[in-house]
């Protein structure tokens, strides 16, 4: 049976340039150290999206645990040595709703 | 939704007040309260309050008492908010007897290294006597990892139950020096829960309590004059 996700749009605001890359390792690392291996792995936790131009993604996790998906988002302070601090904008139950937020955020910061 | 407020704000020197506060309100928090204090103990005082969402704060750091309480009688009344800078068992002492302070910061110290509070449980009634919350700093749980994180977890879970026990107020914060060290309040709350603390008692912890402590809602009949 598929299981029920959420989509969270989140901003990363970095002191330098973070590829999406590290910042997947930066995510899957925090969310091991915090919740071990089982915990990790019930999270489904899948980074869909992020453009490092402006530092907003989108991260897919499992509906049950986005409260420990945003606790481990809350523990990452830096990613490569780069200070960081990520903010969940929006949590959606579909791809789409984040994904409108993302293009409204990006055209609104390229103006 | 609630307000909520950020308490604990530490600026790098050259960094305006102004664009802590933008970021923070970026990240959905109404006001902040800077704590004016440098390495040298020595407190600068604000030329003027510029922003209403700026509060200047005082966190007193001292290691005797009597220069804490010379500090006390210089600084009440003249700010908003007054925080002591615990950790030695004698300091916390003498901040929570007194009625001017109102926010007891580190209290088991800055490195975790003072006495638990399972040890201070004198002074966690004077400070609900008093009405002097007692700051959960959040930050250690984001720096820390693997051993050190589950020592300090299960230090702020003891100290949870003990804060629920006497009917202290609890105060989160993350020891903010730059917008880097910034979370959300729905983050912090997230936070919280990884100690224990519900939802409803962290709102609290970010909202009620550090409004009351702005407007000295606890301090009744104690006027403070606004800069």
């Amino acid at each position: 049976m598929r299981e029920k996700r959420r989509y969270l749009l989140f901003e990363a605001i970095c002191d330098g340039e973070v590829g999406k890359h590290e910042l997947q390792n930066a995510i899957w690392d925090s969310i091991y150290s915090l919740y071990g291996d089982t915990g990790a792995s019930e999270s489904r936790l899948w980074l869909v999206n992020y453009d490092s131009g402006i530092g907003i993604g989108v991260l897919r996790c499992a509906h049950r645990t986005v409260e420990k998906v945003r606790a481990a988002l809350a523990c990452i302070h830096s990613v490569d040595g780069v200070r960081t601090a990520i903010r969940v904008i929006r949590v959606s139950g579909t791809l789409k709703g984040a994904g409108a937020r993302t293009r409204m955020k990006a055209g609104a910061l390229k103006r | 939704m609630p307000s909520f407020f950020l308490l604990n704000v530490h600026l790098q020197p050259g960094m305006p007040a102004d664009e802590m506060l933008r970021a923070a309100r970026r990240f959905g928090y109404t006001a902040i309260c800077v704590y004016n204090s440098n390495n040298n103990n020595e407190v600068i005082m604000p030329s003027r309050n510029l922003n209403p969402y700026i509060y200047m704060g005082i966190e007193i750091r001292t290691d005797s008492i009597s220069e804490l309480k010379r500090k006390l009688r210089h600084y009440w009344s003249r700010v908003p908010l007054i925080a002591v800078h615990g950790g030695e068992e004698k300091i916390n002492m003498a901040a929570v007897k007194d009625y001017r302070v109102d926010v007891l910061t580190h209290p088991c110290g800055e490195k975790w290294k003072g006495k638990e509070l399972k040890h201070q449980i004198l002074m966690l009634k004077y400070a609900a006597k008093n009405g002097i919350a007692i700051e959960f700093n959040l930050n250690p749980i984001i720096k820390s990892r693997r051993g050190e994180r589950v020592r300090i977890l299960k230090r702020l879970h003891e100290n949870l139950k003990l804060i629920r026990k006497y009917h202290v107020m609890p105060l989160l914060t993350t020891n903010n020096r730059s917008i880097y060290d910034l979370r959300a309040p729905r983050e912090m709350i997230a936070l919280a829960s990884l100690c224990g603390m519900e939802r409803e008692e962290a709102i609290m912890a970010l909202s009620e309590i550090p409004a009351g402590i702005l407007t000295r809602r606890w301090k009744k009949g104690r006027e403070v004059e606004q800069l």
